[in-house]
């Protein structure tokens, strides 16, 4: 761990931190539907990289170090990934007494069977 | 005070030399971070699952949070990791008092979102945010509305304890300048640095989903 | 075995000539101690409480099962006693079991280090575990709890009247014990390897071990936030769980799955691992096919993690979810087959010999394979239909976590014994109680598969009258297999305390680990070991070539 970043390189990472945040918070206003949301978590996901890769010095570290970071974030996707697998496929038969917005974003349908 | 601690510092017995130690160091604090994640994971399931099932309570829910107060502490924390990163950097190039300012700006910034945080709990605590404690919200989202602050609570609760713990280690170490070298400090410094920069990771998640929902309304 | 290649002694350490056994007698030398080998060995006998204990459990179970009524203990306590069985048995002995006796104790002799990475968070771990286990007992005092060890929503968090809080506390407490044993390998095999010791030098014992770890250090984690929010529901019903209130029970077992399956292989990678060490040392030839094993054990851990809807086809899962779960449930068979083959491969033009830790292991790789086919049956989401909730999953699971976990953990124990405690164990009374325990095993539960099969179902304190004769069976067996436990119990300890004195490498193996004294000295090594070739260079004619 030899290698000490310059005040500089910190500072513009924070900036530029500072202006994804600006981004965000500026886009939830514009209705944009599905793309509000993939928009905040792809900028959630770049600001989470910049602080890996500059604060956390992870340009720096060895392979076992990037492994360990790359595992984490994997297997939070393979369990959000075949769980919804499942929560997406699934045929829902609603029950009468479920009210309207409140399951899966559909009205409650008359009994159906 | 103690007596000044050996200029020469060696490596713990198991260690052949301090680079070995500070590598290892490195590698079991990644590694700890990494089941960090995944003790948050749960957390995330369970609100996708309700973003996605009960979207129109999720999105009606974080309506009521305080935008301003969120964007406020999402900055200050991400200023935070910029003092804590310089704070690191000093240390590394043996700068005693500048290490220490720094990382007492860092844990400043970290109780000023706890505070701000506490404000917010108040406010939402008073407006019957706070499920279990006399909840309520319109009828046809109360449900949803339940959960949504459920997780809500949970996760920057969660989240307040971890930058609580990161303060006090913030604190420690700025203590310990006194008696230790800066440059010796750094390896230290440089773990409790990760740990810092975590927390900040996770909230840069909790923010948008917990504040940003159809903002647009 | 005299070391032939350069060594370096370590400059201005203390070095102790003394086995480790030897340095300090007091209960503060041992309760304190930072020795990973001390650790392995409190390991050992918390594990091994914890197994009669559970195993206590299941032998009231075996007891009210030899008839069909229910005429021993009510429903109630019955529910209770095989929910003892399971969180006992996965949690306090089967996860621990091999990684943290024999892991803790091996895996820095085989890197030829002195210590693991972090010798005081192994002892913190020790002490959470038993922490955990205090919490456990406490429940059993307390009048125990009827989840059943998987604890499934709505009934642990909104009907059960029984202590699910405790229960739940101390299994989230001993998960945190398996993450910081996981971390510590982690970091073990990655920086404290010995010069000339590369990864595909490495002992397949250490990577299973290594991969065991990253399955720990990812998965409990998931667990401990789930049982979090299980006692949270019990006591705010908000409904994250509850479908009344917009919440989903499934979504409490995919988070308790997502662990669970990984968790079991926790239980046998660790076993393989052994085995692969037993094997090639008494057929006297190296591993077959050994980067393929080394792949083969990661293969498993990461397809491991895909696999956890296969105990939730009949949940009210999706149905594509099902297909998906099921064809890669048959997919993670692929990589333990290739470790049987190879396994057998081994064998083949081998000089063998049978110990007991050869009949160990030779009886986990043929009871692993039953076990994994009938896992096969049981991804086949067609036949899980038929199959799930019956003995016939209680049969598989058993002959995988006991047929083969225990009994490479059995056989593993006896092969390091002299290593560990310094000498030799009766090698006939070895090999009676491998017998007896393998013929127990068989018989309690083959059994079981065909009661399954036809249709018993499992958690039941009574049964249809027409499968009285097979749990008969079942419960004899059960008899014979504590009877074959008790054996080790009993000579292993009288080894330690008079067995005849055993040499550094008295089965001639090519390890790291019998490069030096038994019982090793506190630092492991009096020289720096320095590698020079990979593992198991044994020759079926001839001396082996040790690995430094």
């Amino acid at each position: 761990m030899n290698t000490i970043p310059p005040v500089r390189t910190l500072v513009l990472v924070w900036v530029s931190l500072l202006i994804w945040l600006a981004l965000t918070t500026a886009t939830s206003y514009l209705h944009l539907g599905l793309g509000n949301t993939l928009i905040n978590l792809v900028i959630a996901a770049i600001k989470l990289a910049l602080i890996a890769w500059f604060f956390m010095h992870l340009r720096h570290s060895d392979a076992a170090v990037r492994l360990a970071a790359g595992a984490a974030v994997l297997f939070l996707f393979f369990l959000a990934f075949l769980s919804f697998s499942d929560f997406l496929t699934r045929s829902v038969l609603v029950a009468p007494w479920q009210g309207a917005d409140n399951f899966i974003g559909q009205p409650a349908q008359e009994a159906a069977h | 005070m103690s007596a000044p601690a050996p200029a020469i510092e060696e490596a713990s017995e198991q260690f052949e030399s301090i680079e070995q130690q500070r590598a290892a160091a490195e590698l079991g604090m990644w590694v700890f971070l990494a089941t960090e994640l995944m003790f948050f994971a749960p957390l995330f399931l369970g609100y996708s699952y309700g973003r996605w099932a009960l979207g129109a309570s999720f999105a009606a829910a974080s309506g009521h949070t305080d935008v301003v107060i969120g964007t406020a502490n999402t900055a200050i924390l991400l200023t935070s990791s910029l003092f804590m990163a310089l704070a690191l950097r000093a240390a590394q190039l043996g700068q005693q008092r500048a290490t220490r300012a720094l990382l007492l700006i860092t844990a400043a910034l970290g109780m000023t979102f706890l505070a701000l945080k506490g404000l917010e709990y108040y406010d939402e605590w008073r407006e019957h945010l706070v499920p279990w404690l006399d909840f309520r919200f319109e009828p046809r989202y109360v449900h949803g509305a339940a959960l949504f602050y459920f997780l809500y609570f949970g996760m920057t609760g969660l989240h307040a304890v971890h930058l609580t713990i990161g303060i006090g280690i913030a604190c420690v170490f700025a203590l310990r300048l006194r008696w230790y070298a800066a440059k010796r400090l750094s390896r230290q410094i440089e773990i409790g640095a990760l740990y810092w920069h975590f927390v900040d990771g996770i909230w840069v998640f909790l923010y948008p989903i917990l504040y940003l929902v159809e903002r647009h309304g | 075995m005299s070391a032939t290649a350069a060594d370096e002694v370590r400059p201005d350490k203390v070095l102790h000539e003394e086995s480790y056994l030897r340095e300090g007698f007091t209960l503060r030398s041992w309760l304190l101690t930072r020795d990973h080998k001390r650790i392995a060995l409190l390991y050992m006998i918390s594990v091994t409480g914890f197994f009669f204990l559970g195993g206590s459990a299941a032998a009231l179970m075996r007891l009210e099962l030899l008839t069909p009524q229910g005429d021993v203990v009510d429903a109630e306590t019955y529910n209770k006693l095989f929910t003892a069985h399971g969180v006992i048995m996965v949690w306090f002995f089967l996860i621990p079991s091999i990684p943290a006796t024999l892991g803790n104790f091996l895996i820095p002799l085989m890197i030829g280090a002195r210590e693991v990475a972090f010798p005081r968070l192994n002892l913190a771990s020790w002490y959470i575990y038993t922490l955990g286990g205090l919490f456990v007992v406490a429940t059993l005092i307390a009048g125990g709890v009827d989840t059943g060890w998987t604890f499934y929503t709505p009934f642990s968090t909104l009907f059960s009247n029984t202590h699910v809080i405790l229960a739940a506390a101390g299994v989230f407490v001993v998960g945190f014990s398996s993450i910081l044993t996981g971390l510590n390998f982690i970091v073990t095999v990655h920086r404290l390897r010995t010069p000339g010791l590369t990864w595909f030098r490495l002992p397949l014992f250490v990577w299973a071990n290594y991969a065991t770890s990253i399955i720990l250090v990812l998965a409990t984690p998931v667990l401990a936030m789930t049982l979090s929010l299980i006692v949270f529901e019990r006591i705010t019903h908000i409904g994250i769980f509850d479908p009344a209130l917009g919440g989903d029970p499934l979504l409490f077992q995919h988070l308790f799955w997502f662990y669970s399956h990984p968790a079991v292989y926790i239980m046998v990678l660790p076993a393989m691992g052994v085995a692969s060490e037993i094997i090639p040392c008494f057929a006297r030839r190296p591993v077959y096919g050994y980067r393929m094993m080394a792949y083969a054990i990661f293969g498993i851990a990461l397809i491991g993690f895909l696999v956890w809807g296969h105990h939730m086809f009949v949940s009210g899962q999706s149905a594509y979810a099902s297909i998906a779960f099921s064809l890669l449930s048959f997919i993670v068979a692929i990589p333990s087959a290739i470790k049987v083959f190879n396994w057998t491969a081994t064998l083949y033009k081998g000089s063998i010999t049978l110990p007991a830790p050869m009949l160990y292991t030779l009886g986990f790789v043929g009871l692993f394979t039953v076990g994994g086919l009938t896992g096969l049956f049981l991804a086949a989401t067609a036949l899980d239909v038929h199959l799930t909730d019956t003995y016939f999953v209680v049969a598989h699971f058993h002959y995988i976590m006991v047929g083969g976990t225990v009994m490479a953990y059995l056989g593993g124990l006896h092969f390091w014994w002299p290593k560990i405690v310094g000498r030799m164990y009766p090698e006939n009374w070895g090999r009676i109680a491998a017998v007896t325990i393998f013929i127990g095993f068989n018989l309690t539960f083959f059994p079981q598969y065909l009661l399954g099969a036809w249709g018993m179902p499992r958690r039941y304190h009574e049964y249809a009258p027409e499968y009285q004769l097979l749990n008969v069976f079942s419960s004899c067996g059960a008899a014979i297999l504590t009877l074959g436990y008790l054996l080790p119990l009993f000579y292993l300890v009288w080894a330690m305390l008079r067995g005849p004195r055993a040499p550094a490498n008295p089965w001639g193996a090519t390890g790291l680990e019998w490069q030096t004294p038994s019982p090793p000295p506190k630092e492991n090594f009096s020289h720096t070991p320095r590698v020079v070739r990979g593992p198991y260079v044994y020759h079926p004619n001839g001396p082996a070539e040790p690995q430094a």
